[in-house]
């Protein structure tokens, strides 16, 4: 694509396609906008009217925001270092040649085909219950004090269960990357006189970079809008420890049925979703250049 | 130092023998070839020397000591792989440092090193740029760059030139030859371009199916090849060989006599034949002579001014103290 002919005839076929993401993004984008000025509460239908920054004033100083607001850069960031760091040691075992390969790594992909819902019951109900899990029966039988995860470090629970998750998917990018580390790259730094370590940080490491970023943008873009997790286990509580901005949304705007209020949290979470991402490509966005 | 001794070195991966036991001498100082067909075992041989694998049997001795279970990094023998293997991220000065980091050489050293070897192989303009902006001929001389910092006791390259382009390999085999010719240091070269192999080599090593098939000078193999093989492989175009009436006529089961020692005649000689496809190359033409009721073609080599064409009848004559002669197990026959 490089004559002039070429890439008018590019932009002409890709326009509709744009035309039609930007629609799909603009219009909610704007009713939204729309409608955290307004107040609006469902309970009392057609009594509409324009409320000028009301609702981000109750917003920005309802008590829970502030925590949500640490709650959600814990929890991505929590996850994040869990599963970089977790998947590039599972991906760096899964690159060994070993026995029944192919089956250990669909099992460790496993985690991701599950349902966030699910996984969050079962980590609920079979591992963290105090009474039935398994942590709890574990604790008993070394004669411990069964710990409740979830009502005593709630956001580390979460964070827990939704690393879990996440960890295939990283591992995974990672392990394709690893794979397509030059051999005689390797052996080369064997021959220079490079030990294990050495190799890794100065040859594997530096080539998953790219891949690493690119794990770190991806999380980050669903990590911010955690929620089946938090609904499902702890519902934010005990108190505000573990809401996020998407749950303190959702708690806003369907609990209270304030749609005014609901759309300017989420007009701020889009904010706060946009500074993390100039952050972050400020950051590593320097990796995905070629 | 560097003198590098195998004995019954053998490989095996799984249950093929790809090294059958072997036994090579390499002598300090000398430029020593692998040559033979794709397939042989040239880059497995030189992988067991460098220690990047283990020997399924056998010893290497490097210096007189035993190096059969030492890390490739103590052997003290640094290689030039065919794909470079620079590291991509690192700047050509990294590069060319990263052994001596590894080795914890003080800082100035390393500089004076890296200045030195650049120069050397006229890298000093590239030195800040990454491996991925440089020419396939200038990443080549990186690797070389890297593999002479460590001032090993030997250096293995495996068809490091492979990847260039005609020209620049005649430019890097020079500077290669150059090369040893200052250090002195030993260097095992592996290739299956045969002119690489008779212009650099002091010792070339023969190997077929992971046999030696024979081990000397480039003339010396030019001039007594041991057996078939070596006959067909050295020498370019290749070595016509003969069998039947006229071999027994010598006295053989087969016979050889290279294009270049054939005498062409438009008029007389000992065979007659026809022109097939000719090449003229200028200096030299080569007749690829058909109907000789030898063999499909004979090949021969004449002056550049010999003006024949397809289709042309031609006489051939051997000069007979050049003829090679084999046993029909197609040993030489002295
Ligand atoms: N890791 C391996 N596992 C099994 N067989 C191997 C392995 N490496 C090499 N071989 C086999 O060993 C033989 C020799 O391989 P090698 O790479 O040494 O050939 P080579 O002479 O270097 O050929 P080329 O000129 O094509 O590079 C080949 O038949 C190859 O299939
Ligand atoms: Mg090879």
């Amino acid at each position: 694509m490089s004559t002039k002919a070429s890439r008018t005839a590019a932009r002409l076929m890709i326009s509709p396609a744009v035309l039609l993401l930007l629609g799909w993004m603009i219009v909610p984008l704007a009713m939204t906008l729309y409608f955290s000025f307004l107040r609006y509460n469902l309970l009392m239908p057609g009594m509409e009217s324009w409320a000028g920054f009301e609702n981000y004033r109750y917003f920005f100083t309802d008590p829970a925001f502030w925590p949500a607001m640490r709650n959600t850069l814990v929890l991505v960031g929590g996850v994040l270092m869990i599963t970089t760091i977790g998947g590039i040691l599972v991906a760096l075992l899964l690159d060994q040649p070993f026995w029944g390969q192919n089956i250990v790594r669909l099992l460790v992909l496993a985690p991701f085909f599950v349902m966030p819902t699910v996984s969050a019951l079962v980590w609920k109900n079979m591992f963290m219950n105090p009474v039935n899990g398994i942590f709890a029966y574990l604790a008993r039988v070394l004669g411990l004090q069964p710990y409740d995860f979830l009502t005593q470090a709630p956001l580390a629970s979460i964070i827990g269960i939704v690393s879990w998750q996440w960890l295939p998917f990283a591992s995974l990018i990672l392990l394709t990357a690893l794979q397509s580390l030059n051999s005689e790259q390797m052996e080369a730094a064997e021959m220079d006189g490079a030990g294990p370590l050495s190799r890794f940080w100065f040859i594997t490491l530096p080539h998953l970079a790219r891949a690493i970023t690119v794990v770190i943008l991806i999380q980050t873009i669903f990590l911010l809008s955690i929620f089946a997790e938090i609904l499902v286990t702890t519902n934010g509580g005990p108190g505000t420890a573990s809401t996020n901005l998407t749950f303190l949304v959702y708690m806003q705007s369907l609990l209270q049925f304030d749609v005014g209020l609901g759309s300017a949290g989420g007009v701020v979470a889009i904010i706060l979703a946009n500074i993390v991402a100039i952050f972050l490509m400020r950051m590593i966005g320097k990796n995905l250049d070629a | 130092m560097g003198r590098i001794m195998l004995e019954n070195v053998t490989k095996r991966f799984g249950d093929v023998e790809v090294i059958p036991p072997l036994d090579l001498d390499i002598n300090d100082g000398e430029f020593v070839v692998f040559v033979g067909p794709s397939g042989c075992g040239k880059s497995t041989l030189l992988r067991l020397i460098a220690g990047l694998e283990d020997t399924s049997g056998g010893r290497i001795l490097i210096d007189g000591k035993d190096a059969t279970d030492l890390a490739p990094a103590k052997r003290g023998l640094a290689m030039v792989f065919q794909s470079y293997a620079l590291y991509p991220h690192m700047s050509v000065r990294k590069n060319i440092a990263f052994p001596m980091r590894m080795a914890g050489i003080p800082q100035d050293e390393q500089n004076r090193r890296i200045e030195a070897a650049a120069k050397a192989l006229n890298l000093t303009a590239y030195l800040d740029r990454r491996p991925g902006q440089l020419s396939g001929g200038q990443r080549q001389r990186v690797a070389i760059g890297r593999a002479i910092v460590r001032e090993p006791s030997a250096f293995l390259f495996d068809e490091p030139l492979s990847n260039l382009d005609a020209a620049l390999r005649v430019g890097m085999r020079l500077e290669i030859s150059e090369l040893h010719n200052r250090l002195k240091t030993t260097m095992v070269y592996v290739t299956h371009d045969q002119v690489e192999a008779m212009t650099m080599a002091d010792k070339i090593v023969v190997l077929q199916a992971g046999r030696i098939e024979q081990v000397g000078s480039p003339m010396e193999l030019y001039k007594a090849p041991k057996n078939l093989f070596v006959a067909g492989f050295i020498g370019s175009p290749k070595m016509n060989l003969l069998t039947g009436a006229v071999a027994a006529q010598h006295g053989a089961a087969t016979i050889g006599v290279r294009p270049e020692h054939i005498h062409v005649s438009p008029t007389g000689g000992a065979w007659k034949g026809r022109v097939g496809v000719s090449e003229h190359l200028g200096s030299d033409t080569f007749f690829y002579v058909e109907d000789t009721g030898l063999a499909e073609t004979i090949t021969v080599r004449a002056g550049g001014d010999l003006e024949l064409y397809h289709g042309d009848t031609v006489w051939l004559t051997p000069d007979p103290a050049r003829i090679h002669r084999f046993d029909d197990q197609g040993l030489r026959i002295a």
